[in-house]
């Protein structure tokens, strides 16, 4: 395996759900295994990180100073960067904490004397503070797509992600439309990728891999007005993973 | 063409003999409304269907279906195969007919593509009448009716169906699995009695005079603009066109790289990176430009090329596009558009 690339898989702040996708990668993963490397996966591992790799696979928000001081390593070792995971790529869910007051937050879980963890941020994406070269969104990540992520980073080719939003592949699986049917449905705005999984099993889009870089947000804002959504009903709805407009495109 | 009538309550018998050959496909219901899908006995079939959420086109190029697989070590291709049962579809509309027949001018000409064309001679079509929805405008391009494209046709008469048979195949299949009679003159009239309800029911026809024509005059009209700016672009109306074609294709590595699958997917001419090339330059970039190519090539190119528009005025796109772009509203907002010569003036 010397030729083959050594790749780290890194967690931030999340709930190692991305991680755990991972194993269930069946039977590829034995497969990706034999491709690459692996030096290093907090999930699996107690070790330390380890000094040299080529592929840095970050899960996980950005909530510490510790955290910065890791991710401008990890981008000096690291020639490929890949964010895995909505805490990753767009804040995802740790980002709501910056919608609210974040000490009163701490007072009212710990008590008025908690002593909070030193150098913390209000939670975002990674790419806030190191450039990310791949990016696998969603709230967990889908496996098949993590896959070819990751086959297309060792290879060197582009991200491969598509721009739209997630209509066209809902409709291809002949579903009613959510929008239709009175409900919320995040999908005009949502970058499409994941095979419309949710609204295919049964529950509206909530938006989990960010804005579709070609959405089109003004007309979106007509149509959820003239569906009966009101504009604040909508952001509440985004928030849960794109608090973080900017990255979020 | 010959015609025979089968008594309503034989056509289980149908449905049930077809089923020993064949896949029988059919619309079934799915919540509020009907999708082709696989019956799993004739009490599945919903012939009082008014459409389906995707139109047959699935059926002969599916929505995602592999072309072929590769080995990567040598650059060969190891398997190709096209997957295409024996299949029946059992309940067509006339406009959806007419759809298949736009679709096979361009998968079955010169160079007939081989997916399609196995699933095409693999399949019989069981087309039947309908009633007009509140979308449909198949009377704007005489989609309302069909005479080709069909192995039977089935019209409801009320207590039987007139049939008319259009294939060889067709005959075999009426004359293996159902009973039938011969039509009678007053057959006939009944069918004739139902087909002018049929026609008089719909609302007055969508005005498609010099259409080609008006679609040149208007071609730099701020019409565009403004579809260009409600336009979602997520290509919803792409998908459920009966006529769209479209698709893109992509190489998918397996996981440890040896090998891997060609595949054919759906595309829409409403993304983006449909008209981008190499270097990242794009001849649509503009959301208005890709609403107004999509018109063009509907009535226009398509047009030129095979003396048909590629619309069949059943409506899905209607249904589809939450931002209420649909060819009855574009032609209408073309007919009384301004040119830009006229607005400036203004």
């Amino acid at each position: 395996m010397a030729d083959a690339p050594s790749v780290a898989i890194i967690s931030l702040a999340s709930d190692f759900g991305c991680q755990v996708q991972i194993t269930n990668i069946d039977p590829g993963l034995l497969q990706v295994l034999g491709l690459i490397d692996l030096r290093y996966w907090q999930l699996t591992s107690s070790g330390h990180m380890p000094e040299e790799y080529d592929v840095a696979v970050i899960e996980g928000a950005v909530t510490t100073d510790e955290h910065i001081e890791l991710l401008r390593r990890v981008r000096e070792t690291a020639s490929v960067v890949v964010a895995i995971g909505s805490c990753a790529v767009t804040g995802g869910i740790p980002a709501l904490a910056g919608t609210i007051d974040a000490d009163c937050r701490f007072a009212a879980v710990y008590g008025e004397d908690a002593t909070v963890t030193p150098g913390l941020h209000s939670p975002v994406a990674i790419s806030r503070y190191i450039d990310v070269d791949y990016i696998v969104p969603g709230c967990p990540i889908d496996t098949t797509e993590f896959l070819a992520v990751l086959g297309r980073a060792l290879k060197g080719l582009s991200n491969g992600m598509p721009e739209q939003p997630l209509c066209a592949s809902c409709k291809t699986h002949g579903n009613e439309c959510f929008m239709r049917r009175g409900d919320l449905c995040l999908g005009i705005i949502t970058r499409s990728g994941c095979d419309a999984k949710c609204t295919t099993l049964g529950r509206p889009c909530t938006g989990c891999r960010g804005l579709a870089p070609d959405a089109n947000l003004e007309a979106a804002r007509k149509v959820y007005a003239a569906f009966g959504h009101d504009f604040d009903e909508v952001v509440t709805a985004l928030d849960l993973y794109n608090t973080d407009r900017e990255v979020c495109r | 063409m010959f015609f025979r009538m089968i008594d309503k309550d034989r056509l289980p018998d149908l449905v049930r003999g077809l089923a020993a050959e064949f896949e029988v496909v059919g619309p079934v219901a799915k919540g509020d409304s009907f999708v082709y899908a696989e019956l799993e006995g004739p009490g599945d079939l919903r012939l009082d269907f008014d459409s389906t959420l995707l139109p047959p086109k699935e059926w002969f190029m599916p929505p995602r279906e592999r072309i072929m697989r590769f080995a990567t070590a040598d650059n060969e291709v190891v398997d190709c195969e096209v997957d295409a049962p024996p299949r029946v579809l059992f309940g067509v509309h006339p406009c959806d007919v007419n759809g298949l027949q736009l679709m096979d001018n361009v998968f079955l000409g010169d160079r007939p593509d081989p997916y399609y064309k196995a699933r095409r001679e693999n399949t019989l079509i069981v087309g039947v009448n309908c009633q007009p929805s509140d979308t449909c405008f198949c009377n704007a391009w005489g989609t309302d009716e069909t005479h080709w494209g069909f192995d039977i046709f089935l019209s409801d008469l009320g207590p039987d169906y007139f049939v008319s048979v259009r294939s060889v195949k067709g005959a075999e299949l009426i004359d293996r699995h159902v009973e039938s009679r011969e039509i009678t003159h007053q057959d006939t009239r009944r069918f004739q009695e139902v087909t002018a309800r049929f026609k008089a029911s719909f609302p007055e026809p969508l005005d498609t005079s010099q259409l080609p024509l008006l679609l040149d005059a208007k071609f730099d009209s701020p019409v565009w603009d403004e579809l260009g700016e409600r336009c979602l672009s997520c290509g919803a109306c792409s998908m459920v066109c009966p006529t769209c074609y479209c698709f893109d294709v992509k190489d998918v590595l397996d996981p440890d790289h040896a090998g891997g699958e060609r595949v054919r997917v759906w595309d829409s001419c409403m993304f983006r990176d449909f008209a981008a090339v190499a270097h990242g330059a794009n001849f649509r970039e503009s959301r208005s430009s890709r609403v107004k190519y999509r018109y063009y090539h509907k009535q226009w190119g398509y047009l030129s090329k095979f003396e048909r528009v590629l619309c069949v005025g059943c409506g899905r796109c209607t249904r589809a596009c939450l931002a209420g772009i649909n060819p009855p509203e574009v032609i209408a907002a073309l007919q009384g558009a301004m040119s830009r010569e006229e607005v400036a003036a203004e």
